[in-house]
C-alpha cells in the first residue's frame, strides 16, 4: 500500500482514455450530486477520497482535512438552522424547532458537499488541459487547432508586452506622475502591441503555409489512443450507471431524511444499487491497486 | 480559494444565527404554553386545521409523508376547538398557542424574513408546502373567507371561527377563487 | 541527380525602384549542402522565399525554377521542400511540442497512426523525447529552433531550405543547431540550403557557397576556393571580412596552396610559415584607477526569495569613458546584471554606484534623464509608434524640450546614425540592422552619459557589427561609458577595452581583452586559439595578420609560400 501513496501525482488512471475518463466522471458527479442515500454517499465519499489519496502526496491530503473538516461541521450545522422539519425536536431556536432529522439532514448535504469537492479536485487533476482540448478536438477540430494557438500566443504576447513596458521604463517614458500619463502610456504599449501582434501572426501564417496548412482533408493527431481496455471502462461505466439509475428509478435505494429519516433498504435490488455505486465510485482507487500489485509481482520476478 | 468557500460558509452560519436569534428553549419548555380557562364572560373564537385535500391527491403526496401518522385518515389534525381571545390576539398567535398546548409540529417563517411583512406558515404537522404537488400548501379562513392578507396581521374579534385548510391547488378546492397564496 | 534549378529569375517587388533578384542562375544537386551567404538586403531571403512557392511574395518574376526537372508551379507537395526562418518565436504554432511535430502531418491528411510513428521516429533523431510532452512555451531559443526544424523534416522534405536559423541563438546553442544539420545532410542525404551570417561553423562543413551581392550571385565555388573568387572581384571585398578567422588570416597574408577552413587547418598554416619568434611584449598589467562611472559592489540577487541567487557577489568597476564587455555563457546572469545597472531589478544584498551616487538616491525618472541608458536585446520593444519620427520624438517631449527644438534634435541624431531616411517609416517595417541603429538613436536622445547594451549584435552580419563598431567608438570618444553584455567573443575582443567574464553569478576575470583572451584557452576568439603557441597575444584576425606581417618583414622574407604537395 505504501506504494499506491508514493505514486504521486499521476496515477493509474491518468492513463485512461480522455473520453472514457469524462463519461466516468461524469457518471459518479451526476449520480452524487442527486442521490442522499447515506449508504451511495458513504461509498462515494470513501471513493473520492481513496482516489484523491492515490493523486497526492500523504503530506497534501492531511493538510486537506484542515479545509474540509471545518467545511463539513459548518455545512452540517447550517441545515438544521434554516430546515425546522422533523419528527424529534432537540430544543427550540426562537419558537422554531431545532430537530434530530434536520441535523441528520445537514450531515448528508455536508457528505455530498465535500464528496462533490472531491471528486471534482480528482477530476481536476487527471483531466489536464490537453485532454480538454483533445475533446473539444474530437467536437470541433478547428476549435482545438484555435484553441492550441491561442494557448500558444498568450505567454509569447505576455512576455513581449513586458519587455516592451521594461524598456520604456529605462528609457524614462513611465514617468508615473499623474493618473493620465500612465493611462497614456499604457495605451500606447497596448496599440503597439496590435501592431506586434499582427506582424507575429504573419510570420506565424507563414509558417503554417510553408508546412501545408490550409489543404482539404486534414487530420486531427493526439497522443491519445483509444485502447480495448479503455472500451472495456467505459461500457462498465455506463452499465453501472444504468443499473444505478434504473433501480433508483424503480424506487429502490431510496431514502428520507423528512419528517422521519426512513429505514435503509435491504433488498436485493436495494444491494444491487449499492454494489453497482460502490463498484463505479472505487474503481479508480481498485484500478491504482492492481497496477501496484502487477508492478511488484513484476519487480519480485526480476 | 480554499479560505474563500470556508468564509462563505462561516459567513452564512453566522447569518442564521443572527436571523434565528438565540432564544433557546428546551422541548418541554416549548410546549408547556398557559391556555386560558374559558369562563361565561370570556371571548373565544374556533380553530381548526385539515388536510382534506390531501386525501384526494393522495398520489403526488411526498412518499416519506403517506402514513397515518401524518395524515389523519378523517383528515383531522385539530377538531374545531374554542380558545379564549386575549386582547390584540392575530389568527397567527391563536394558532401558536394551539398547536404548542396540543403538541403539533409547526414550522414557520417570521414576519421580518419575508416580503409580505406577516408570518408566513410553511409547515403544519409535517405536513408542507410543496408537500402534496407544486400548487400546495396552508391556507386560512375566517368565518368562511380568505383573507388577503398574513396570518399575523389578522386581528380576531369575540366568536370568529378559524380553519387552517391545505390545499393541493391553490386554494380552489377549499373554496377560495382568487389566485394569490395560502394567507 | 539535379534537385534544383533556378534559370535566369529576376524579380521586383512592387513600387520598388530596383530588382531584389537579377538575374539568379543556380542548380542545387541530390544530396548537396549549399550555403548562401551576404550582405543583409542582397536578396538572399527574397531568392530562399521565391524557391518555395507557398511562401513566394508578391512582385514582378521572369525567369523559371525548376524543382525535381519540373517546373515549380507543378510541384504539388508542400512537404516537399522545408522551411526554417530566423525567428524560432513565431515559427511555432501550436502550444505542445507534440502537437507542433504533427502540425504538418494533420494539415497533409495523414492517417493518425502514421503520423504517430513519424513523430515518434523524428523525436528520437533529434533527442527530443525529455521534452516531448512539454509546452513549447517552456522551452530554450536553441530547443525552440531544434523544435522547428523537426516540424519541417516529419515531413519527410526533399530539400531543407534555412533562413539565417541560428540569427537569434546563442553561440552554443546555434554551434549544436549547425551540427544537426550536418548530422542530417549527412546521414539522412537531404540536400540543404542555407542562408547565414555567422560562418565560422558552418563554413567548414558545406559542399559549395554561393556569395550574393545586390541580388545577384557574385561567386559559387567550394568553400576553399570562395576567398581566392572574392579576391579576384575586388582586393578589398567587403564579404572577406566576414569570413571565417582562418580563411581571412590566410587570404590577408597571401597565402597560397590549400585554404585553411577550420581552426585546426589555419593553426597549421601558421605554424607551418612563422616561427612566431617576435612574440609583442605582452601588454602590462593595468591597474584598477581612475573615475568610476559604474560601481557594484558585492550585489547579489534573485528573483523570488525562494528562487536560487543569479547574482552571488558581483563586484566591478567600470571607468568613466570606456567600453566594458562583459561576457558568460546561458544563465551566467549576464542580462540580470544589466538589469540591475539599470535600476530594472533591485539587488537585495551590495551596492549599485552610478556616477559616485547610489542607485537608490536617483529620484523619479532622474537615472534615465542624461545619465543612463539602456537598449534592449530587442531593439523592436523600444518601438510603440507608428513612424520612426513620432517614435524618437517620445523622447524630448517627456524631457521637456520646447517643441521648436526637437524637431532639430531627431533631425541631428538621424544623421549622426545615418538614419535620417528611415524617419517616415514605420518602425517594424525596418531591417534587424536598421532597427538597431534606430533603436540606439532614440536611447541616445536621451544624452545618457552611461550607454547599457544587452546582446547588440544578436542577429546582425558582418557589415552591421561593423557598422556598430564605428558608432560605439564614436561614442566613446564623445565621452559615454559603454557597458556591453554579449556572447559575442570576436566582437569583444575587436571593441572592448577591457572584457570581464560571469560565471555563475560571479565575475571571474577582468582585463584588457589581449590579456583576457590570451588568458582563455576555450572561452576565446578562433583567432586566438589559432595563433596560440606563436603569437599568444594576438586575438583578432587583425592582431594575428599583424603579427605575420612582422615577422616577413623582419626575416625580409617575402614569404613564398610552397604549394601543399612541394612540402
Amino acid at each position: 500500500m505504501k506504494t499506491v501513496v508514493t505514486s504521486g501525482k499521476s496515477g493509474a488512471f491518468s492513463a485512461v482514455h480522455p473520453a472514457a475518463a469524462m463519461v466516468y466522471f461524469l457518471a459518479v458527479l451526476l449520480i452524487s450530486m442527486f442521490c442522499f442515500h447515506p449508504v451511495l454517499q458513504v461509498e462515494m465519499l470513501v471513493g473520492a477520497a481513496l482516489f484523491c489519496i492515490t493523486l497526492q502526496k500523504r503530506g497534501e491530503a492531511l493538510r486537506e482535512i484542515g479545509f474540509y473538516l471545518p467545511l463539513f461541521l459548518m455545512v452540517a450545522v447550517t441545515n438544521p438552522l434554516f430546515s425546522h422539519n422533523g419528527v424529534t425536536p432537540l430544543f427550540f431556536l426562537n419558537g422554531n424547532p431545532v430537530t434530530l432529522e434536520a441535523l441528520l439532514y445537514g450531515v448528508s448535504l455536508a457528505v455530498s458537499v465535500i464528496g462533490v469537492l472531491l471528486w471534482c479536485k480528482c477530476c481536476g487533476r487527471v483531466m489536464t488541459e490537453d485532454k480538454f482540448l483533445y475533446l473539444f478536438g474530437k467536437l470541433i477540430p478547428k476549435l482545438s487547432l484555435i484553441l492550441s494557438m491561442a494557448l500558444r500566443f498568450v505567454p509569447v504576447y505576455l512576455r513581449q508586452s513586458r519587455r516592451v513596458i521594461r524598456a520604456r521604463k529605462a528609457m524614462g517614458l513611465f514617468s508615473g506622475k499623474g493618473i493620465t500619463d500612465r493611462v497614456k502610456n499604457r495605451m500606447r504599449v497596448f496599440v503597439a502591441m496590435i501592431s506586434w501582434s499582427l506582424e507575429h501572426a504573419m510570420e506565424t501564417s507563414a509558417s503554417m503555409r510553408a508546412r501545408g496548412y490550409g489543404q482539404k482533408g486534414r487530420t486531427n493527431f493526439s497522443l491519445f489512443r483509444f485502447s480495448p481496455a479503455d472500451g472495456v471502462l467505459l461500457c462498465g461505466c455506463v452499465f453501472l450507471l444504468a443499473v444505478v439509475w434504473i433501480g433508483r428509478a424503480a424506487g429502490f435505494a431510496a431514502f428520507s431524511y423528512y419528517p422521519r429519516t426512513g429505514g435503509i433498504g435491504a433488498a436485493p435490488a436495494d444491494l444491487a444499487v449499492y454494489a453497482a455505486f460502490g463498484l463505479l465510485s472505487l474503481l479508480p482507487f481498485l484500478l491504482e491497486v492492481k497496477e501496484v500489485i502487477v508492478w511488484s509481482c513484476c519487480v519480485s520476478k526480476i | 480559494m480554499k479560505k474563500d468557500i470556508l468564509a462563505v460558509f462561516g459567513i452564512v452560519l453566522i447569518l442564521a444565527v443572527l436571523i434565528n436569534g438565540t432564544h433557546i428553549q428546551s422541548v418541554d419548555e416549548y410546549y408547556l404554553t398557559h391556555i386560558d380557562d374559558i369562563t361565561p364572560e370570556s371571548e373565544t373564537v374556533t380553530l381548526s386545521i385539515r388536510c382534506d385535500a390531501v386525501l384526494q391527491h393522495y398520489d403526488e403526496l411526498d412518499p416519506a409523508l403517506r402514513s397515518e401518522e401524518f395524515v389523519p385518515p378523517d383528515g383531522v389534525i385539530l377538531p374545531p376547538t374554542k380558545y379564549v381571545l386575549r386582547e390584540g390576539d392575530t389568527v397567527f398567535q391563536i394558532l401558536d398557542r394551539a398547536v404548542r398546548s396540543n403538541r403539533i409540529q409547526m414550522e414557520f417563517q417570521g414576519a421580518e424574513e419575508n416580503p409580505f411583512g406577516s408570518v408566513y406558515i410553511q409547515g403544519i404537522h409535517y405536513l408542507y408546502e410543496f408537500s402534496c404537488g407544486p400548487l400546495s400548501g396552508w391556507m386560512y379562513r375566517v368565518d368562511g373567507e380568505f383573507p388577503h392578507y398574513g396570518c399575523s396581521r389578522y386581528k380576531l374579534h369575540d366568536g370568529q371561527n378559524i380553519e387552517w385548510i391545505y390545499t393541493c391547488d391553490l386554494g380552489q378546492d377549499a373554496g377560495a377563487l382568487w389566485m394569490g397564496g395560502e394567507e | 541527380m539535379e534537385l534544383l534549378r533556378v534559370e535566369d529569375l529576376s524579380f521586383r517587388y512592387p513600387n520598388a525602384g530596383r530588382n531584389a533578384l537579377d538575374g539568379i542562375d543556380l542548380t542545387v544537386q541530390n544530396g548537396e549542402f549549399v550555403l548562401l551567404c551576404g550582405p543583409s538586403g542582397c536578396g538572399k531571403t527574397t531568392l530562399l522565399q521565391m524557391l518555395k512557392k507557398e511562401l513566394a511574395p508578391a512582385g514582378e518574376k521572369t525567369g523559371r525554377i525548376f524543382y525535381a526537372g519540373a517546373p515549380q508551379e507543378d510541384s504539388a507537395d508542400a512537404g516537399e521542400i522545408g522551411f526554417v526562418r530566423q525567428d524560432p518565436e513565431s515559427q511555432i504554432v501550436t502550444d505542445k511540442v507534440w502537437h507542433e511535430l504533427a502540425f504538418g502531418l494533420e494539415n497533409m491528411g495523414v492517417p493518425t497512426d502514421t503520423i504517430r510513428r513519424r513523430v515518434g521516429e523524428m523525436a528520437g533523431f533529434f533527442g527530443i523525447e525529455g521534452w516531448f510532452r512539454q509546452k513549447t512555451d517552456e522551452l530554450s531559443g536553441g530547443q525552440k529552433q531544434l523544435l522547428n526544424l523537426a516540424a519541417v523534416l516529419v515531413m519527410q522534405p526533399k530539400l531543407l531550405i534555412l533562413d539565417e536559423p541560428t540569427g537569434q541563438l546563442d553561440p552554443i546553442a546555434a554551434a549544436d543547431f549547425i551540427t544537426t544539420l550536418q548530422k542530417i545532410n549527412r546521414e539522412l542525404g537531404l540536400t540543404v540550403l542555407l542562408a547565414e551570417h555567422r560562418l565560422e561553423e558552418i563554413f567548414p562543413i558545406v559542399d559549395r557557397v554561393l556569395v550574393m551581392e545586390d541580388g545577384r550571385i557574385r561567386a559559387d565555388d567550394e568553400p576553399q576556393h570562395i576567398a581566392a573568387r572574392l579576391t579576384a572581384i575586388s582586393p578589398d571585398h567587403p564579404m572577406l571580412r566576414a569570413l571565417p578567422a582562418a580563411v581571412r588570416v590566410w587570404q590577408e597574408v597571401r597565402g597560397k596552396g590549400e585554404c585553411p577552413l577550420t581552426v585546426k587547418e589555419g593553426r597549421d598554416f601558421l605554424h607551418r610559415h612563422f616561427t612566431g619568434s617576435d612574440a609583442p611584449r605582452p601588454e602590462p598589467e593595468d591597474p584598477e584607477k581612475g573615475d568610476f562611472a559604474v560601481e557594484l559592489k558585492n550585489v547579489w540577487f534573485r528573483y523570488e526569495k525562494d528562487a536560487p541567487d543569479i547574482l552571488r557577489g558581483v563586484t566591478a568597476k567600470i571607468r568613466r569613458g570606456e567600453i566594458f564587455c562583459l561576457l558568460g555563457g546561458n544563465g551566467a546572469g549576464k542580462t540580470t546584471a544589466l538589469n540591475v545597472i539599470a535600476g530594472l531589478e533591485r539587488a537585495y544584498r551590495g551596492k549599485i554606484v552610478i556616477k559616485g551616487k547610489p542607485i537608490r538616491s536617483y529620484q523619479g525618472n532622474s537615472l534615465y534623464r542624461r545619465n543612463l541608458a539602456f537598449l534592449p536585446q530587442n531593439p523592436q520593444t523600444v518601438f510603440v509608434r507608428d513612424t520612426l519620427r513620432a517614435d524618437l520624438a517620445e523622447i524630448p517631449e517627456t524631457m521637456g524640450i520646447p517643441k521648436s527644438e526637437q524637431a532639430d534634435r531627431i533631425g541631428q541624431m538621424a544623421n549622426r546614425l545615418g538614419i535620417a531616411s528611415l524617419l517616415e517609416r514605420h518602425p517594424y517595417d525596418l531591417s534587424g540592422g536598421e532597427q538597431q541603429k534606430c533603436a540606439l538613436a532614440k536611447v541616445l536622445l536621451s544624452e545618457p552619459k552611461i550607454l547599457l547594451l544587452d546582446e547588440p549584435t544578436k542577429g546582425l552580419d558582418a557589415f552591421a557589427k561593423q557598422g556598430l563598431r564605428e558608432i560605439l567608438r564614436e561614442l566613446k570618444r564623445e565621452g559615454i561609458t559603454l557597458l556591453l553584455v554579449t556572447h559575442d567573443v570576436e566582437f569583444a575582443a575587436e571593441t572592448a577595452d577591457r572584457c570581464a567574464f560571469l560565471f555563475d553569478g560571479e565575475i571571474l576575470s577582468v582585463d584588457s581583452p589581449r590579456r583576457f583572451f590570451a588568458g582563455n584557452s576555450f572561452y576565446t576568439t578562433a583567432a586566438s586559439r589559432m595563433a596560440r603557441g606563436l603569437w599568444p597575444d594576438a586575438v583578432t584576425c587583425e592582431q594575428v595578420v599583424a603579427c605575420c606581417r612582422a615577422e616577413e618583414s623582419r626575416t625580409g622574407r617575402k614569404t613564398d609560400f610552397p604549394a601543399e604537395g612541394k612540402l
